[in-house]
């Protein structure tokens, strides 16, 4: 099958907009792709465009994949929506990986939009909840808060991971966040500030949970053959893999444990011929800060348990050995669910190739870098290798 | 906007009122709640039903507070303050999601004895819906 390569990536602001519908967020990403394509960008050679959308308030949730695509000037593409909650985006990318690699389209477009802040705050909370088990998780009172709150309590009691370990997650990816011009949030925060916010689902406060978010993000996929006609220096998609699981976390082997995870990693790191030593970088489903630990010891960076440690040792920080989250994160740089994976993808195509909107945010000399996209808690996981 | 309607909730009655479970008749497993598949040895769809004691122990538990609780709860956590959500693993070996009643917030832990007893859960659609809470074991383990 064929090698394929990301030649253009683009991302909206996230935050707030209420001037702003899903059209005009992805005309925003999708012009800011076309303008990163070094060769220049022809809309004519695209074939596909698979969309990354939880459902927007449930305004469009039919066909919004061709009206996305035909505002921005590609009309009669085989357009696609893709919903795994808020793994869409990442699902959105290999998906165009995998079009590419079996030959179908030479040039594919893979994005996520998401518009949550048009309606009220229950119905926000209400599409949230969407994700997850209805029968029993949500009849039990429960949002995405109080389920990653379960699993972080276990963890706490498991392997001793603290209070200060959660709230660590929160400062680091806000002072990355500062560094982001695109950020939902562009300031840090200290670990009192962050140790002392109003509880939500104990032991989760306010700061342990990412905000809502409006945004977008368009990346460019070709094969490695044709990646030349666009630009010298390609970022490859070396390997990926995606599992689901149980969609109940009282249904999993393990509590925590994103099993999903595990497999994913496992598939993306055999496809890559790589290992988990290898990464250099990486962007990580931080949802909740409960979320950036499991990631290190679920993607291999650590030992089962050890994340807490692994973290405050400063391996993850933008000046360590392996940054995580050096966007800020959907902690500070947002979380518009569908948007979030190829927005990942946007972070880490500029990372690798030095050339990082702001230079104070740029990890220099990394070569390969990973991303970890995360649907609910945990029902649909993907894990991407990609490298210069 | 209703999260489970009253046909969706009134097809789960048998597991919410009587805690039954499925007993995949090649692994012997107990599936609780029930899967279309024994989730244990995903081979068989043949089931007795069998009944539940109930009792287990905490596996897990978070405090809702006012952000974490979803609209339909909301007027609970407002009327009651923080209430406990826990994972408990049965007897039986399913571990199930569900509310603690009858208990200080603070004095949950992992590990406690605990038994389900039928509750009111919350109103949606104008209709009350009952099912099982958990509440501590008297006399413990
Ligand atoms: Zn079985």
């Amino acid at each position: 099958m064929r090698k394929v390569a990301i030649v253009g990536a683009g991302q909206s602001r996230y935050g707030e907009f209420p001037d702003k519908s899903i059209k005009e967020l992805f005309l925003e990403a999708y012009q800011d792709m076309a303008k990163s394509v070094d060769r220049g960008y022809d809309p004519k050679r695209v074939g596909a465009a698979y969309i990354g959308n939880l459902g927007c308030g449930g305004f469009q949730l039919g066909n919004m994949s061709a009206l996305v695509s035909e505002y921005v000037g590609l009309p009669y593409v085989h357009a696609m929506r893709i919903e795994n909650a808020c793994a869409s985006g990442g699902y959105a990318l290999v998906t165009a990986a995998m079009d590419v690699m079996a030959g179908v389209h030479d040039v594919v477009l893979a994005g996520g939009v998401e518009k949550m802040t048009d309606v009220s705050g229950l119905k926000t909370k209400y599409w949230l909840g969407v994700s997850g088990d209805t029968e029993y998780e949500r009849l039990a009172g429960t949002t995405f808060s109080g389920l990653y709150a379960l699993i972080a309590q276990r963890h706490m009691h498991e392997f001793g991971t603290t209070r200060e370990h959660l709230s660590m997650v929160a400062v680091k990816n806000h002072k990355n966040g500062a560094q982001n011009p695109k950020a939902q949030f562009q300031r840090e925060t200290t670990l009192e500030k962050a140790m002392k916010a109003p509880m939500v689902a104990a032991p989760l406060n306010l700061f342990d949970c990412c905000s809502t978010t409006d945004g977008a993000s368009a990346v460019l996929v070709t094969s490695a053959e044709k990646a030349k006609e666009f630009t010298d220096t390609p970022i490859y998609i070396e390997g990926f893999g995606t599992a689901s699981d149980y969609l109940a976390i009282h249904d999993r082997v393990a509590t925590t444990t994103l099993e999903g995870t595990r497999r994913a990693a496992d598939q993306a790191y055999k496809m890559a011929g790589v290992g988990p030593k290898d990464i250099q970088i990486a962007e990580v489903h931080d949802c909740f800060t409960i979320a950036e630990l499991l990631a290190y010891e679920d993607l291999g960076f650590c030992e089962k348990g050890q994340a807490g440690p692994y973290l405050m040792e400063g391996h993850t920080q933008i000046t360590g050995d392996r940054p995580v989250n050096a966007s800020g994160g959907l902690k500070a740089k947002g979380h518009p669910i569908g948007s979030t994976g190829t927005g990942q993808a946007y972070e880490m195509f500029h990372q690798l190739r030095g050339d990082v909107q702001k230079p104070t945010r740029q990890v220099k000399g990394v070569e390969r870098g990973l991303l970890h996209n995360v649907g609910g808690s945990g029902g649909t996981v993907v894990v991407t290798v990609l490298a210069r | 906007m209703a999260h489970v309607s009253v046909p969706m909730y009134w097809r789960t009655i048998p597991q919410r009122y009587r805690l039954v479970g499925m007993q995949c008749k090649k692994c012997g497993k107990v599936n609780f709640p029930p899967k279309g598949v024994c989730k244990y040895c995903n081979a068989s769809s043949e089931f007795a039903e069998v009944r539940l004691s109930g009792k287990g122990k905490v596996h897990t538990f978070t405090l809702i507070g006012a952000g974490g609780a979803p609209p339909e709860f909301a007027e609970q956590e407002k009327a009651g303050g923080v209430y406990p959500v826990t994972i408990v693993e049965l007897e039986e070996g399913p571990k199930v999601i569900g509310q603690m009643a009858d208990v200080n917030p603070k004095d949950v832990t992992i590990g406690m004895p605990v038994r389900a007893e039928l509750r009111r859960i919350y109103e949606e659609e104008g209709v009350v819906r009952y099912g099982f809470k958990f509440v501590p074991l008297e006399g413990g383990a």
